[in-house]
């Protein structure tokens, strides 16, 4: 489905943005301060701190993570289970010029601007005694860029979603929480901060979607799917010391394409996988004290068809493996919470494309390979501790490392020929064939009421795509993508 | 297939769903549901199962004095009760309660066998808060707290149990007490910790924390 487009003049749209601010401060202001929460806040009559460490988004609290295994449930069912979200962002990239000084495509306007990025309706909450939902539907403002190539437009689409139905046994020796949950993104289920759902990059950093500024590949588990499939999970703790799930998505194409991210069923940004795609998680867990922690492992196995209008075209396989762990310190007025995770996936190619040489091998002769392997593999590693002190004020910082074999078939923008001469890379260009992406993020924020925080954050690159200089063949380096990031959240 | 597969589980969820499960329901608005089912399936993510919590935000409730638990529950429900941890996780929980399941759940801790989880003594200050418990500090005008709370930290109708409560919730409190107007409930307090040092604190909550105190105490 294809959004409308918002052609508003850019004052307007600054006029607009300022006005959602104002009117989110003052509501919060004035509202009485157990009524001017978001929706599960309005449901338990309970502060943001109940469920969330520090009272901040993601990382939530051993309650927290009660009451979203107990399927949303505890409380009250409220009248108008509706709640609202805005973020405003500013983003600027260190350096956005092609090798002749000139602004590229890739940042026709949105660099170094101040925009109404998102805005989210959260519907859900508790139904009846056994069911609930979080259901999050979105406004882009700056989806993507229409066919001119300088006009943004928005999307409305379906954003995170997550049905369940759950049940608590409990008793003088057992404690089982288990359920079922339809959602469409493979671990926007979990309830740890570790899963690639809900640890990183929770706030929509990048207004154009371009691979700059970003990690430019990940592994399939780390969100490749997101929004895309469609799957139903059961999951079961036992005795708050081991967690299973078990998954099984499909593409959200034909009858589930309204739970996608605007996509029509042909479209080749939404993969079409073959058959059932399974995803599972084990975790162990262990509270003591002020302190929590779990171990845990995840996997996804899938089948893509190489060509998403196609469900006869051949397929890659993927297989994902990941293994994280969590701890977390929570002890009024301070918190801690660490998150690590390592994802490793390895994609078997179709025999087409397996063993076949690269299509620009003559060009890049003394830099690249142009083979494709059989098979490649991809292993993100990723660290963030975030600490706030009276849910009020907190920052957190971040390491990444992505890391794969050599492969320049699947390298983003391989084809683009700087020994050619004709024309201009785009930023997201890659001549090492290699995905080696490294760096850090960092991030200072600050709630002046509970459901309003401003942040900024900084991600500086040490290696990209493979190098930390000249990784498109035109000069570009690794800390030309370093990233200041600005952005006001609100909720209602 | 498949769809018709998902479809039939979501209609067969629904159709259970739909049923009130009053054994295990986690509905704060429902009066119908007992104190010991929501001891079960709602206070029990912060107090545990038998009011033995693991994380010292959190304070233990088992053994705690009847009249007690149903004085704070109805504190919480009115809003006079305002401390931090009063009004951010229990303002919320408590507004619909029936006096009725109030009563039932005071019952339910009431009943519950205390067990002092197991912390590492500071062995000095829990000698120099054993002292302050059992005599006081004259000095300073600060009553023994087993004057009221019993010799063995057990409880006495409204001044509750301190025997293997969590020292960092007692410091929190007592703090409260010193310096604000809220708990207004408890204004003795006011009096009694008004010339109590950080110190002091410290060392009378130590004691308490390893304070091992039956349930046949009371």
């Amino acid at each position: 489905m294809q959004g409308t487009s918002w052609e508003a003049a850019p004052w307007a749209r600054h006029g607009l943005s300022v006005l959602l601010g104002l009117v989110i401060l003052l509501l919060g202001w004035y509202a009485p301060e157990s009524e001017a929460l978001p929706i599960f806040a309005r449901q338990t009559g309970q502060n943001c701190v109940a469920c969330h460490a520090g009272g901040q988004f993601p990382e939530l609290t051993p309650y927290g993570r009660a009451f979203k295994l107990t399927g949303y449930t505890l409380g009250e069912r409220t009248a108008l289970p509706v709640a609202f979200m805005a973020v405003l962002t500013g983003t600027k990239v260190r350096n956005t010029n092609d090798p002749n000084g000139n602004s590229t495509a890739d940042f026709p306007a949105k660099n170094r601007s101040v925009i109404f990025n998102t805005a989210s309706l959260f519907l859900g909450g508790k139904i009846t005694d056994n069911l609930g939902a979080f259901i999050q539907v979105t406004n882009n403002n700056y989806d993507h860029l229409s066919q001119d190539g300088v006009t943004w437009k928005n999307k409305f689409y379906s954003d995170n979603t997550d049905l369940r139905y759950a049940d608590r046994l409990i008793g003088e020796n057992h404690d089982l929480i288990f359920g079922f949950s339809v959602n469409n993104n493979p671990s926007v289920s979990d309830v740890w901060n570790s899963a690639p759902a809900w640890g990183y990059d929770v706030v929509p950093a990048s207004a154009w979607g371009g691979a700059v500024g970003k990690i430019p590949q990940s592994p399939m588990l780390a969100g490749a799917l997101a929004q895309k499939v469609v799957g139903l999970s059961s999951y079961a703790y036992w005795n708050k010391m081991v967690y299973a799930e078990f998954a099984a998505y499909r593409t959200a194409n034909n009858s589930l394409s309204a739970l996608s991210r605007g996509y029509t069923t042909r479209d080749q940004s939404l993969p079409l996988l073959s058959g059932i795609t399974p995803y599972w998680r084990l975790a162990l867990t262990h509270e003591w004290g002020a302190h929590n922690a779990m171990l845990g492992v995840m996997g996804l196995s899938a089948k893509q068809h190489t060509d998403a209008t196609d469900s006869s075209s051949p397929t890659w396989k993927y297989n994902d493996i990941g293994i994280d762990a969590q701890y977390q310190y929570l002890l009024d007025p301070h918190t801690v919470t660490t998150e690590v995770s390592y994802l490793h996936e390895r994609i078997h190619y179709d025999s087409a494309t397996a063993g076949q040489p690269g299509a620009y091998d003559a060009a890049f002769a003394t830099t690249l390979q142009s083979l494709s392997n059989s098979s490649d593999t991809l292993g993100l590693f990723r660290v963030k501790t975030a600490y706030t002190y009276q849910a009020k004020y907190g920052g957190s910082i971040a390491f990444f490392n992505l890391t794969g074999s050599y492969n320049s078939a699947r390298q983003t923008g391989v084809g683009s020929d700087p020994t050619g001469g004709d024309t201009l890379p785009s930023l997201s260009n890659n001549i090492t064939g290699k995905p080696d992406t490294r760096g850090w993020t960092m991030e200072v924020f600050w709630l002046p009421v509970q459901y309003a925080r401003v942040g900024l954050q900084y991600t500086l690159f040490n290696r990209y795509q493979g190098a930390s200089n000249n990784y498109d063949g035109w000069g570009r380096r690794a800390k030309d993508n370093n990233t200041v990031f600005f952005y006001v959240w609100g909720s209602y | 297939m498949k769809n018709t597969f998902i479809a039939l589980t979501i209609v067969a969820t629904l159709t259970t769903a739909a049923c009130t499960n009053l054994e295990r329901s986690r509905s704060l608005g429902n009066p119908a549901v007992s104190g010991r089912v929501l001891a079960e399936q709602v206070c029990s993510n912060c107090h545990g199962r038998t009011g033995v919590s693991i994380s010292p935000n959190f304070p233990n409730l088992a053994a705690q004095t009847e009249p007690y638990l149903v004085g704070q529950l109805t504190e919480f429900r009115g809003h006079s009760r305002s401390d931090p941890a009063g009004f951010e996780y229990m303002w919320g929980l408590s507004r619909h309660l029936t006096d009725e399941q109030i009563a039932s759940l005071a019952a339910y801790y009431a009943a519950q066998n205390p067990k002092a989880p197991p912390v590492r003594a500071h062995a000095q200050w829990a000698n120099a808060g054993q002292k302050i418990f059992s005599e006081g500090i004259a000095d300073q005008g600060i009553p023994p707290c087993m004057s009221c709370h019993g010799p063995q930290g057990q409880g006495n109708a409204t001044f509750p149990r301190l025997a293997s409560q969590h020292s960092d919730y007692l410091i929190k409190q007592l703090m409260v007490f010193q310096r604000t107007d809220e708990r207004p409930e408890g204004s003795i307090m006011k009096t009694v910790a008004h010339g109590l040092t950080e110190q002091n604190m410290r060392d009378v909550a130590e004691y308490l924390q390893t304070l091992e105190t039956p349930l046949e105490a009371h």
